[in-house]
């Protein structure tokens, strides 16, 4: 603590930058991956940066079935040129560099690089390569994918709705009132939170079959409101009970109605906790698996269907990645929105 | 309003619609999971189900699995998430990113962020190519982080989901932070106290409402733990509670009662749970005392 005063900010800094890196580097790699080719990912040690294009070496040569072209690319990684193919095709050029590179060229354009090769000539050029090629592969494979995607809103949405209103009433209720099982009640809401949500799943399949709701994005936010409630309730009212009481009462002694106050007064007040609520929230609805898989059938969520098709393409790393990152920027934009509710309260302490 | 509805009857009031939905939503399926792990598949009553599991020889290792991660894991990031939220609850450059940053890890997706983790931790993986581009390691000898014993296991897990729960609980603990008036601490000052104990005598009791709330729930979504280990390790590598009950309900659809078997994992799973948070509830206070504040 006898550091002195630039000392102490400097490595304030260091820190802060140390636990930053910390953060950025895994999300860093998984975008990376998700803008590699497929040859690029399953290359060891894996580039830091994703290639922006290819360059490539062709020698022609005379083989057992006729002239054929023997393709490097280079490795920038290990600053050398790695063969990657040996024919005479040109569509199986083409195919090979689509699938495998990520390089999108005609026929015609790979024609024109190997025009009036002789046997023996080494030639060099370099195509570019096709950045968004993952996403657009995923979203060619995944058919569902955009109905499923705004149904998942739709779930957390309500979600949200249902347990914001009824859980920061019970968050209220625990914070602000000493009544007769109370501890019980509390234990009541938490117990319910801690019951494996997986376990719910089978016998609810049942119910909401029953409410008309099964295989209905509905049904399945009355599933996650359940959980979130119980969250809800529990963070609002360590928030509540930190809220100034004196100024609700003196609002009241004005003569406003209790009502009024916790418009007016508490639910401002508390805004940064109900912003953190609603932030678990949407996360816990947004990227559940299990239990939508059980609950519905023919209208699954965005985070099934991206789970399926990651399962069909038997875990291609780059395409997981491109997954991944697609299920990622609704959260972020969630979080963005959110995170101005809770710098308010920042930008005053 | 507050006229017709009197003080005594408030509170009931407002926990009303909450525990209707609790009754319809949670309770029938609850008892329904309960009776089932006390059947056989044709309805019969019976207590083979649970014998079955206490039996299982995976059940010990998954139930001391469980209590290691739990234990280990909320102590740590507990302290590193408290020391975190007080660090960065001031003013100075660069809070919004910090801020940012901080929540990045919690907005990934279960399943993007064990694609990630799966990615990065196999032998060709980011993780040892950056070892490699850092000059650390070479390239003809990754290091196998995935193949090591169950202690190694646990450590690798323990950490990789630190990384992703250290911001939740900070979060949490921040916004409790934010709630508390000022004056609190300026009196702190103004008697010539030092920061240490500011922090120790008067924040973290007047927030103390705040971390019992961040660690239960933390505790209790550490029971829970499932995906990650069953994407790095598989289901027989390093069971724990919640993945037998996965492995239960989706691998051995063809055993007559895996339902059955299910349920009754996720009976003793509950159990569990509840005596842990009870008994963490009483000791910090939260339930059991007659504090509280009344309007």
């Amino acid at each position: 603590m006898s550091l002195p005063k630039p000392v102490k900010k400097s490595l304030f800094y260091i820190f802060l930058t140390c636990l930053a890196v910390i953060i950025i580097v895994p999300v860093f790699f998984l975008i990376t991956t998700s803008f590699m080719s497929n040859n690029e990912a399953y290359t060891y040690p894996l580039p830091i940066i994703p290639a922006f294009n290819y360059k490539f070496e062709v020698k022609k040569h005379p083989s057992k079935y006729g002239d054929s072209y023997f393709i490097s690319t280079y490795n920038r990684t290990k600053d050398k040129f790695e063969s990657v193919l040996d024919t005479n095709s040109i569509p199986q050029i083409k195919t090979y560099f689509r699938q495998q590179l990520s390089v999108e060229v005609t026929d015609q354009e790979i024609k024109e690089q190997l025009k009036g090769m002789v046997n023996g000539d080494v030639r060099y050029f370099s195509f570019r390569k096709s950045l968004l090629y993952n996403y657009v592969t995923f979203f060619n494979v995944v058919r569902d994918a955009i109905p499923a995607f705004f149904r998942s809103i739709y779930v957390a949405i309500m979600t949200i709705i249902i347990s914001l209103t009824l859980g920061s009433m019970c968050g209220y209720a625990f914070a602000r009132y000493i009544y007769k099982g109370k501890d019980i009640t509390k234990i009541t809401i938490l117990f319910v939170r801690m019951f494996p949500a997986v376990a719910l799943a089978v016998p609810m399949v049942l119910i909401l079959t029953a409410m008309g709701l099964f295989d209905n994005p509905f049904g399945l936010s009355l599933v996650y409101s359940v959980g979130a409630i119980a969250l809800t309730a529990w963070i609002t009212s360590s928030i509540f009970i930190n809220l100034p009481l004196e100024l609700e009462e003196a609002c009241q002694v004005f003569g406003a109605s209790k009502w009024r106050v916790f418009w007016k007064i508490t639910l401002p007040l508390a805004l940064p906790g109900l912003a953190a609520s609603t932030m678990y929230i949407f996360l816990g609805a947004w990227g559940e698996v299990l239990i939508a898989m059980l609950l519905t059938q023919n209208n699954p969520t965005f985070p099934v269907v991206v789970f399926n098709t990651l399962l069909g393409a038997s875990g291609e790393v780059n395409l997981v990645a491109a997954g991944g990152i697609v299920m990622l920027i609704p959260a972020i934009v969630f979080m963005l929105i959110v995170k101005k509710y809770l710098k308010t309260m920042w930008g005053n302490v | 309003m507050g006229k017709i509805v009197n003080k005594k009857t408030m509170p009931y009031l407002l926990l009303l619609p909450t525990f209707l939905y609790f009754a319809a939503f949670w309770l029938i399926p609850v008892i329904q999971c309960i009776r089932m792990s006390f059947q056989t598949p044709e309805g019969a009553y019976t207590l083979a189900n649970y014998s079955f599991v206490f039996n299982d020889p995976v059940y010990p290792l998954a139930l001391w699995n469980t209590v290691i991660f739990v234990a280990v894991s909320v102590s740590i990031e507990f302290v590193l998430a408290l020391f975190l939220a007080i660090l960065v609850n001031k003013k100075f450059r660069g809070v919004g990113v910090l801020l940012f940053l901080a929540m990045l890890p919690m907005t990934i997706p279960a399943i993007a962020s064990a694609a990630m983790w799966q990615t990065g931790f196999t032998d060709y993986g980011w993780f040892n190519s950056l070892l490699y581009h850092l000059g650390i390691i070479t390239s003809e000898f990754p290091v196998s982080w995935l193949s090591g014993g169950r202690w190694s296991m646990l450590i690798l897990i323990i950490i990789l989901d630190a990384w992703g729960s250290i911001p939740s609980i900070m979060i949490i603990i921040l916004a409790g932070l934010q709630g508390l008036p000022d004056e609190a601490k300026e009196a702190g000052y103004t008697f010539g106290a030092k920061k240490q104990t500011v922090i120790w005598k008067i924040v973290v009791p007047m927030i103390k409402p705040t971390i019992v709330t961040a660690v239960i729930l933390r505790i209790i979504s550490a029971i829970q733990i499932w995906m990650l280990i069953l994407i790095l390790f598989n289901y027989g590598r390093l069971p724990v509670l919640l993945s037998r009950i996965v492995y239960w309900s989706e691998k051995m659809v063809t055993i007559k009662n895996y339902q059955q078997i299910a349920a009754t994992y996720t009976v003793v799973l509950a159990v569990i749970i509840t005596i842990v948070a009870i008994g963490y509830l009483y000791a910090s206070g939260a339930i059991g005392s007659k504090k509280g504040k009344q309007l």
